[in-house]
């Protein structure tokens, strides 16, 4: 018989799409690590203060919403792949805890609560490795078949994001930025790296879907737009461009609230309907997906508010 | 119990709407007396594209079937037995040393014909093979240009929104496919797992049933009964595709209508057909006839046709109706995987080996392809039956197994012979028309190829965990019987479907392939009715039809 | 006679049948298949033969599912495959010829009625038939073994594997429209999908 080698197909978006999103975790980590300043600045600019409040508010409805996507997505994702390692538990269990850690803010003592944001962002890193072994571990191994549908390379990153997102908004309430522009402009970084690592992770699955709905280009388009425009404003801030990164995410925020609209629609257009909701919330588009870019989008909001107030 | 398919649904200035349980789309309709453009035979592969470009360039167009036309999200049931409707289950009398079995897993009867009931694999020929004589020394030379069945394919594939995988590993580079691979099921990873460790390639098999939603046709719920009639519309079949465009596109469709023979003038041309419709024969003027009745009935329909201007049938003068039938051999392993395989799930074929259509270091002519498995438990059960000769407490033991079970199957390449071929019988049917006698016997090549096959497959199935492996032989699709030729000597029409010896009439189905390649046919009948239907509309415009 | 092991114990694909994996046309056409009619086609005598046939053909200690009276539905409604092999007749005669020379076999053989042989005898006259070691002159020119395996034994397996028991017995999903599946994978199954038990499923063994 002739030999021949394994077929391995190689395919670059999913490559660029699971560099992305590691960039992005990568930079956001950067960020989470960064010590915080030890002493307070008691003679800090009056707008530095004002400032402080909504974007410590818009960070935490971000990572809260993103908890809440992640833990949804996840648990029913999870719940398709039959649980059957019992590691298939932590991401869903860690976006809970984040969300918990977000939703309770001071009622929950500090160090509890940081402690499940950093688990949030652990267990998404780690994450990513358990999903990469699962493509590896099927036949083809990295190749667009199991880049579809075995465990979603992208994914796990937004239980990270929900426990940077919400350890963004413990520091931003627990003291004055000394630097408040130099915090907005971490917590740009950290949002552009979601947003793109995100689209990404929609680009796949919208092209699995074969873009057979020209709104599902939306969702690959408009978040890069947003990204860039915040990078833009972060690197060198002006009203201008605070001003249009401000519009965009906020129509980002929107997009993802009226794309799980969308995809309540999908799940209509599968056979069976709502009828046939066994079947149909688990391989209809997803609903809790859409609403990650709203969480994203928030915490970028925030940045903006820190960047505005520091001009 | 046959509780559908008794009833002529398309009368009265409307025919049913494919995606709807019991509702109706207009459709124009032609008097008999009117000489319509073009009477269109058989409603399947061939004559529904054939319909539908027809009526879209603007002629007139009757179709005819002897099927019923279905709604399949009514009509259609998860059985296996009901769903027998689908099938031509009219004798036909088959002999030969290797005597075909007609019916399922051949044979259609529907508005759609056997797209209704087919595989849905969508290969394409290796290009190679439509000069198989002169580039790879066996079988015919289809009188046809690759590249303009390449570009045909691209239309079927689009019309049809072909799920593929993103790159396809044999063949000429080619443009993507309309919709995403499907996730493989268990029985697929089975061939995976198999081809990995035998160091071939592999792929997600291309397939017509959506992977995403498309128009009113809801994505594969991956019920597995796509054998059996899709009930979901999620494959597209020529009923949900191509008889929809056809029916916008003004053309009448006429179920339940049995044509048994095409009536000529002492010039010749073919005149209308006399067809069999709600318990009379009737008669339909035509300036042109194209038949697409599939490799039985079109070269019985030609047969049955003779007249004193053609004396020997229909576009017979060379004697060549009939003959080089050809089926594909459909040998197979099976074998019993400690996993939990449940191959009812899920397209029956969902990954395909294409090695031996591309390699040519091999002791025989011709290729084949392999697909995995996944038969529904009557299809399973009679098929080990007929080749072990298993029953009783054996066969229910060995049934116990049915969802650990996996297997790996050829479409394999038969050479063209003339001694196997399609005349009439003495005996006739219920409309009195002559039955079809097919002979068939498999030659040394074909014996050659499917001992290959099954050499290959059972060390690939051993290589992936299969136990107890067992094989069955087999034949599936029918191709040739009415092949298109360089000459009149040569084929019964030219590289356009047209008769050599009756200037209007074509055919455009599956009979007119001179070889049958190594993959599953119904794509490339399409491809081909493309072409046919393209050729078809430049001549009638220049005022050569 | 054992039965075969119980793979699927608490499996029964007829508790399905109010959910979205059945929709209307099932539920009807299953409805029938439930529900056999009268004798039309067989005569007492043949219809005997047939009996004991289909009990060797797919013995059922453990049940008792009518498989002889939908193959006499079947021939009284002229439902043919669409493969009339030429050495066969047509299919309403070939089941009466086929029948005869079965019960003319093992008379010759046993000097008994087909019908009052004990299993493991008509199992070995089948199989001898399958063999084409036949001697009975009511064979002629009948093929014994295309007789047993496309015409008598086909159609007897194929109403087994048609009835709702048989699917639970085997674990087969069943009816699936509109609900199909989700869990595709090795060893995946989904809430709805039959449940293997664990013993046998450690021993996937024929």
């Amino acid at each position: 018989m002739t030999s021949f080698a394994p077929p391995r197909e190689r395919s670059p978006l999913a490559g660029a799409a699971t560099a992305l999103a590691l960039a992005g975790l990568v930079g956001a980590g950067l960020w989470a690590a960064r010590r915080p300043q030890p002493r307070p600045q008691p003679g800090s600019a009056l707008p530095v203060e004002t400032a402080r409040q909504p974007a410590a508010r818009r960070a935490r409805q971000g990572g809260m919403l993103l908890a809440a996507s992640a833990a949804i997505d996840g648990a029913t994702e999870h719940y398709r792949g039959g649980f059957h390692r019992w590691e298939m538990y932590l991401g869903p269990a860690a976006s809970i805890g984040a969300l918990a850690a977000s939703a309770m803010q001071a009622a929950m003592p500090r160090p509890l609560r940081e402690g499940l944001l950093l688990t949030a962002a652990g267990v998404g890193l780690a994450g990513h490795a358990f999903h990469a072994r699962n493509i590896l571990d099927r036949p083809g191994g990295v190749c667009w078949s199991n880049l579809f549908y075995a465990a979603p390379i992208g994914a796990p990153g937004s239980v990270a994001l929900a426990g940077l997102a919400g350890l963004a908004a413990t520091m931003l309430e627990r003291r004055e930025p000394e630097m408040p522009h130099r915090r907005g402009r971490w917590i740009a970084i950290g949002t552009v790296a979601g947003l793109l690592g995100t689209t990404a992770e929609v680009a796949l699955l919208h092209f699995r879907g074969a873009y057979h709905n020209p709104a599902m280009y939306i969702p690959v388009t408009l978040p890069p737009i947003a990204a860039l425009t915040l990078g833009a404003a972060a690197a060198r801030p002006s009203p201008t461009r605070l001003r249009l990164a401000h519009r965009m995410l906020g129509a980002t925020a929107m997009m993802g609230l009226v794309g799980t609209a969308f995809h309540a629609w999908g799940v209509h257009r599968n056979m069976g309907g709502w009828r046939n909701w066994q079947q149909n919330l688990l391989v209809a588009p997803p609903l809790p997906a859409p609403p990650g870019f709203t969480g994203v989008a928030l915490v970028g909001l925030a940045a903006i508010d820190l960047l505005e107030a520091s001009e | 119990m046959i509780s559908q398919g008794s009833e002529i649904r398309a009368k009265d200035g409307r025919a049913p709407d494919v995606f709807s349980r019991d509702g109706w789309v207009a459709m124009r309709q032609y008097r008999e007396a009117e000489e319509v453009d073009v009477a269109v035979i058989g409603t399947g592969a061939g004559g529904g594209v054939v319909a539908a470009k027809l009526a879209e360039a603007g002629l007139s167009v009757v179709a005819f079937d002897a099927g019923a036309f279905y709604r399949p999200l009514a009509d259609f049931a998860s059985d296996e037995r009901e769903q027998d409707k689908l099938y031509w289950t009219d004798d036909r009398i088959s002999g030969g040393d290797d005597a075909i079995e007609m019916g399922s897993n051949n044979s259609g009867r529907a508005i759609g014909g056997s797209t209704v009931h087919f595989q849905m694999v969508a290969l394409r020929f290796r290009p190679e093979w439509f000069q198989a004589r002169s580039r790879l020394g066996y079988g015919r030379d289809w009188p046809v240009d690759w590249r303009e069945m390449w570009r045909c394919y691209d239309e079927v594939e689009d019309a049809l929104k072909i799920a593929g995988p993103v790159t396809y590993p044999w063949g000429p580079k080619r443009g993507r496919y309309p919709y995403r691979q499907h996730e493989l099921n268990a029985s697929a990873q089975v061939l995976a797992r198999g081809a990995e460790a035998m160091g071939v390639d592999w792929s997600p098999c291309p397939i017509s049933t959506v992977s995403a939603p498309r128009g009113k046709s809801p994505p594969c719920v991956y019920r597995g009964f796509c054998k059996i009639g899709c009930s979901t519309n999620a494959k597209q079949s020529i009923l949900n595709t191509y008889i929809p465009r056809a029916l916008a596109a003004g053309a009448e469709v006429r179920d339940l209508a049995m044509v048994g023979r095409i009536e000529t003038g002492s010039d010749g041309r073919a005149t209308g057909v006399h067809y069999h419709r709600d318990g009379e024969w009737r008669f339909q003027k035509a300036r042109r006839v194209v038949v697409a009745g599939y490799s039985i009935e079109t070269p019985r329909l030609l047969l049955n046709s003779s007249s004193p201007s053609h004396p020997q049938g229909l576009a017979n003068a060379e004697g060549l109706v009939g003959t080089e039938l050809m089926v594909h051999s459909n040998h197979a392993v099976w074998g019993v995987m400690e996993d939990e395989i449940r191959w009812y799930k899920g397209p029956p074929s969902m990954a395909v080996c294409e090695h031996w259509n591309y390699d040519d270091d091999k002791d025989f002519h011709g290729g084949y392809a392999f697909m995995s498995q996944g038969p529904l438990p009557t299809d399973f059960a009679t098929s080990m039956v007929k080749n072990l000769g298993v029953f009783g407490m054996e066969l229910r033991r060995r049934m116990a197994l049915y969802n650990h079970m996996a297997g790996l199957k050829i479409v394999g390449e038969v050479m063209p012979t003339p001694a196997n071929r399609v005349e009439l019988s003495e005996e006739t049917d219920a409309l009195g028309l002559p039955l079809p006698r097919i002979t068939f016997r498999f030659g040394e090549n074909d014996r050659k190829l499917s001992d290959h096959a099954l050499r290959f497959m059972r060390t690939m199935h051993e290589a992936a965990g299969a136990r107890d492996i067992f094989e069955t032989a087999g034949s599936a699709h029918l191709m040739g019987g009415c092949r298109m030729g360089f000459s009149a000597a040569d084929g019964v029409v030219d590289g356009a479907g047209r008769a050599f010896s009756c200037p209007n009439l074509w055919i455009a189905d599956g009979s007119v392939m001179p070889t049958g390649g190594g993959v599953n046919p119904s794509i490339t009948i399409m491809a081909n009715a493309t072409r046919i239907a393209g050729h078809m509309i430049g001549a009638i415009a220049r005022g050569e039809g | 006679m054992t039965s075969p092991p119980r793979r699927y114990p608490d499996y029964d694909v007829l508790d399905k049948r109010d959910s979205p994996s059945w929709d209307d046309i099932t539920r009807h056409v299953v409805a029938g298949r439930l529900n056999p009619p009268e004798r039309q086609f067989f005569d007492d005598a043949l219809w005997d033969v047939l009996i004991a046939l289909c009990d060797t053909i797919m013995p059922q200690p453990d049940r008792d599912r009518p498989i002889a009276i939908w193959i006499d539905a079947a021939l009284a409604q002229n439902r043919t495959t669409g493969t009339r092999y030429d050495n066969l007749p047509p299919m309403r005669e070939a089941w009466k010829r086929g029948l005869a020379a079965l019960e003319a076999e093992a008379r010759l053989c046993h000097g008994r009625p087909f019908h009052d042989l004990a299993q493991d005898a008509r199992e070995a006259l089948l199989k001898a038939i399958d063999r084409e070691e036949v001697a009975a002159p009511e064979w002629n020119d009948l093929p014994p073994r295309r007789m047993f395996r496309e015409v008598l034994a086909n159609e007897i397996v194929r109403v087994y594997y048609s009835h709702p028991d048989a699917w639970s017995e085997i674990g087969f999903g069943g009816p699936a429209s509109p609900r199909g599946y989700v869990r595709l994978g090795p060893n995946r199954r989904d809430p709805w999908e039959a449940e293997e038990s664990a013993a046998t499923r450690r021993s996937a063994e024929p």
